[in-house]
């Protein structure tokens, strides 16, 4: 037993056993130890360092601590930790990589101490080493989940944003869109009544014409006087009113879009010229009309009402874009579309021969989001209330229809042009114009049978009829009409009104007919053509149709035409 | 009458960068420490030219007390922006004909300072200078390139240093900075993310040609063994500036103004 005596709970041994026991912990703990110089120079270290490191014992001896570690280290160390170990006498837990001697890493944790003498004077410094390479491994999975969540919020974050957003899209489309139904059903309600009313308007105007016409008719068989000249003026005044109280319920039916396409060949610069003169009154004395008229212009088959109605419409909107005055050009022209031209399109236009009608305004001109749009229904750049926002995208659809193409170039501050591509017509015009206006009326002694629920308009037609020599029948119904059919069989033509009472219209009027009497045929009359005849707009191929008021010549040519075909 | 008073909110210059003034004399002696810690590596010396000098101790942006909110990663990616802060920092404390004493890169940003500002200082001493860390043509920086690149790769991809210091940042208790505070490196705070770009600057730094036509009176004090700075290099920027003395002192390691303060302030006295 040593005199000054074990410490309590140490193994009872001598001097040397003690330092066997001390010198064991040294070299075998379960980190590295090492003593170096105070410029770092290993003076020892423990077998458990050289282990890790691969060194043979003892190898370490001699080497500046610095030079154990990585090369980020050993500048780490000569730039922050040397200085701070000289700073405060100490570090703890610094995280190095020591290189192995097969370079290798040892991730590490390095405390180290400063020990002095009892002057102040460093005597050496110990540094202890602890394995981190699991420690290394923890903080760097936690760094990573830190950066995945940290990504994941990001993603989260971006995608709420582009949720927020696109549910604002969403929102903002289905408000557009039932705004549009909205607007689509107020046109539909307001279609529906302006069609009627023009259909009523129809009959009467076609009673008060016949009747003004009779008139005239009959004056021509009176001896000549002053009175006849005043019954003459005044029935040709009110014929004047009638005509164009029609042109109104013409165009109420073409707002109405109840009007079907009924396309004809039709003389571009002819029809311009026509419209010139309600174009000057629609555009107002501040803007000046000029139209520039093709040479050699070829024809187009359109619906000549809906052509006039889509140059009044662009009119309309020129108009509007020139709140100041300017100029509307309207130019023909005859064009060709290239391959090269109608691939860049993206609806289906062949190449060919075009009739060009560019309509070009010297007002305030469009943006590109606007051109972008322009075409669409219930788009509009107009005041709430101003516009239907159907002007462009109506002149949209009955060029399409016509087998058109339409292009729009504005500049902002510039003007807008519009350019109407009409498929060019090998049909002559002048033929079809004849028919309408100018074939005399000759009557006939045919046996036709008048179909109309409207008394005074079947008085009407009959009386023209008769006029004209035909042997006339009549009917107020479908059903009256089948019957008459049965007891008389020389009945060469039947002549109904579309719109019939009881559950008959004239279209399946027209077809019992033609069942049980083929051969028969048949002229339609309409105000307010709809769905019995009209498909798409377009009238069924080989329907013949006299639209609503007629005149006497017009029924008579009209009439005179089918049965000889 | 409602008088209504503003707090003035701008910071001095000499706030921003944490200086600490000692000392009086007719000159001053401005102290710039170097990449790694702040003016704590002045602690031993600084106080030895408190008697002749009026002493001024500050830190860079991004080091030590310095207002971390002026670091600027673009101004401070080339010692540029670093030497004009010292232009500007010493014409705010009106230091003229003054002594210049940079450690480690702060030797090059103090060349740098005085060509564009003569009248500044007349005196500059460079400890362990070096112009360029990595080796080229015949020109020997201490690291080969691939050398730097592991270091800046191994400070992208890694923390460097005290783990304690990375809890804060590991666990993001970027609000509870006391845990990082309170550590061991008291000396030493150093925002990890600004001490890579330091470094970035530091070590791809190349001013060699910053050294041609300074004349100014000017001591480099080389340590023994130095691996940020070998002797070499010290050589190399005393050949390189014709007022400039050398002296190679038997202090190791990269820092002799820690390890060694009196051989330093022996070696700066003979100087000064």
């Amino acid at each position: 037993m040593s005199d000054r005596g074990d410490p309590p709970g140490a193994l009872p041994g001598d001097e040397n056993s003690e330092i066997e026991d001390l010198t064991d912990l040294f070299e075998n703990a379960p980190c590295g130890y090492l003593s170096a110089t105070p410029d770092g120079r290993i003076t020892r270290a423990n077998r458990t360092l050289s282990g890790w490191l691969g060194y043979p014992h003892g190898e370490l001896v001699g080497r500046r601590f610095p030079d154990l570690l990585n090369i980020a280290g050993k500048i780490y160390y000569e730039t922050h930790f040397a200085p701070l170990l000289r700073m405060q006498g100490f570090f703890n837990e610094v995280a190095l990589d020591l290189l192995g001697k097969g370079g290798q890493a040892h991730p590490v944790l390095v405390n180290a101490v400063e020990r002095r003498d009892a002057e102040g004077a460093v005597r050496f410094t110990r540094i202890t080493l602890f394995n981190a390479a699991d420690r290394r491994r923890y903080e760097r999975d936690l760094l990573d989940a830190r950066r995945a969540a940290e990504q994941a919020t990001a993603d989260l974050h971006a995608l709420n944003q582009t949720l927020e957003s696109r549910v604002a899209e969403g929102v903002a489309e289905r408000l557009r869109l039932e705004e549009s139904l909205r607007q689509a059903q107020k046109m539909e309600a307001v279609g529906q009544l302006t069609g009627g009313v023009a259909h009523d308007f129809n009959n009467l105007l076609t009673v008060i014409l016949g009747g003004l016409e009779m008139v005239g008719r009959q004056l021509e068989n009176l001896p000549r006087g002053p009175a006849t000249e005043r019954i003459q003026r005044a029935a040709s005044m009110a014929a004047h009113g009638a005509e164009r109280a029609a042109t109104l319920t013409a165009r109420l039916l073409a707002f109405a879009r109840r009007q079907p396409l009924d396309p004809k060949p039709v003389e571009p610069n002819r029809l311009v010229t026509g419209l010139a003169d309600l174009l000057q009154r629609t555009l107002g004395e501040t803007i000046a009309l000029e139209t520039v008229s093709g040479a050699g212009l070829w024809r187009t088959m359109v619906d000549p009402g809906e052509l006039e109605n889509a140059l009044v419409n662009l009119a309309v909107n020129a108009r509007d874009a020139m709140p100041s005055g300017g100029r509307l050009t309207i130019e023909t022209s005859n064009a060709y579309l290239d391959e090269d031209y109608v691939a860049d399109i993206p609806e289906p236009v062949p190449p060919g021969q075009y009739v060009l009608i560019a309509v070009t305004d010297t007002g305030t001109g469009m943006d590109k989001q606007t051109l972008e749009r322009v075409f669409e229904p219930f788009f509009t750049t107009k005041e709430v209330g101003k516009g239907t926002g159907l002007g462009l995208s109506q002149v949209y659809g009955f060029v399409r229809q016509s087998g058109g193409h339409i292009r729009i170039y504005s500049e902002l501050g510039q003007g807008t042009t519009i350019k109407i591509y009409l498929p060019r017509s090998l049909i002559g015009a002048a033929a079809v114009a004849d028919l309408r206006k100018e074939a005399p009326a000759h009557g006939g002694s045919e046996t036709i049978l008048v179909v109309e629920d409207h008394e005074d308009l079947r008085n009407y037609s009959t009386g023209v009829l008769r006029e004209l020599g035909y042997d006339v029948l009549e009917a107020a119904n479908g059903h009256s009409a089948l019957e008459m059919l049965q007891t008389h069989n020389d009945v060469d033509l039947l002549f109904t009104d579309v719109v019939l009472p009881e559950g008959m219209d004239g279209r399946r009027l027209s077809d019992e007919a033609t069942r049980r009497r083929p051969g028969i045929k048949v002229l339609f009359t309409t105000g307010y053509t709809r769905n019995a005849i009209v498909h798409n707009g377009r009238l069924d191929a080989g329907v013949q149709l006299i639209t609503k008021p007629f005149s006497f010549a017009e029924l008579a040519a009209k009439v005179r035409a089918i049965l000889d075909t | 009458m409602l008088a209504i008073v503003r707090k003035e909110e701008t910071m001095t210059l000499a706030e921003r960068h944490n200086v600490h003034t000692s000392g009086s004399g007719p000159r001053a002696m401005v102290f710039a420490h170097g990449f790694g810690c702040d003016q704590n590596m002045w602690r031993f010396v600084a106080p030895a030219f408190e008697d002749q000098y009026r002493v001024v101790l500050f830190d860079h942006i991004g080091a030590g007390g310095s207002d971390l909110s002026a670091y600027d990663s673009a101004t401070y990616a080339s010692l540029d922006g670093y030497a004009q802060d010292v232009i500007d920092l010493c014409r705010e404390l009106g230091v003229r004909q003054g002594v210049f004493v940079g450690h480690s890169v702060s030797a090059m940003i103090g060349v740098l300072a005085a060509k564009r500002a003569p009248e500044l200082f007349d005196q500059l001493v460079l400890v362990g200078p070096s112009p360029r860390y990595i080796d080229e043509d015949g020109y020997v920086g201490g690291f080969s390139e691939a050398q730097i690149l592991e270091l800046l790769e191994f400070l992208d991809s890694n923390h460097m240093g005290w783990s304690q210091a990375m809890a804060p940042v590991i666990m993001g208790n970027a609000d509870r900075p006391e845990l990082g505070e309170e550590l061991t490196n008291s000396f030493c705070r150093t925002d990890p993310e600004i001490a890579k770009r330091f470094a970035r600057a530091t070590f791809l730094s190349d001013n060699r040609d910053d050294l041609n036509g300074f004349v100014g009176d000017t001591l480099v004090l080389q340590c023994s063994e130095d691996v940020i700075a070998p002797q070499a290099v010290g050589e190399y920027v005393h050949s390189k500036l014709p007022n400039s003395r050398l002296i190679v002192m038997s202090a190791t390691g990269h820092c002799p103004n820690l390890s060694a303060p009196a051989e330093t302030i022996a070696a700066m006295k003979t100087f000064v």
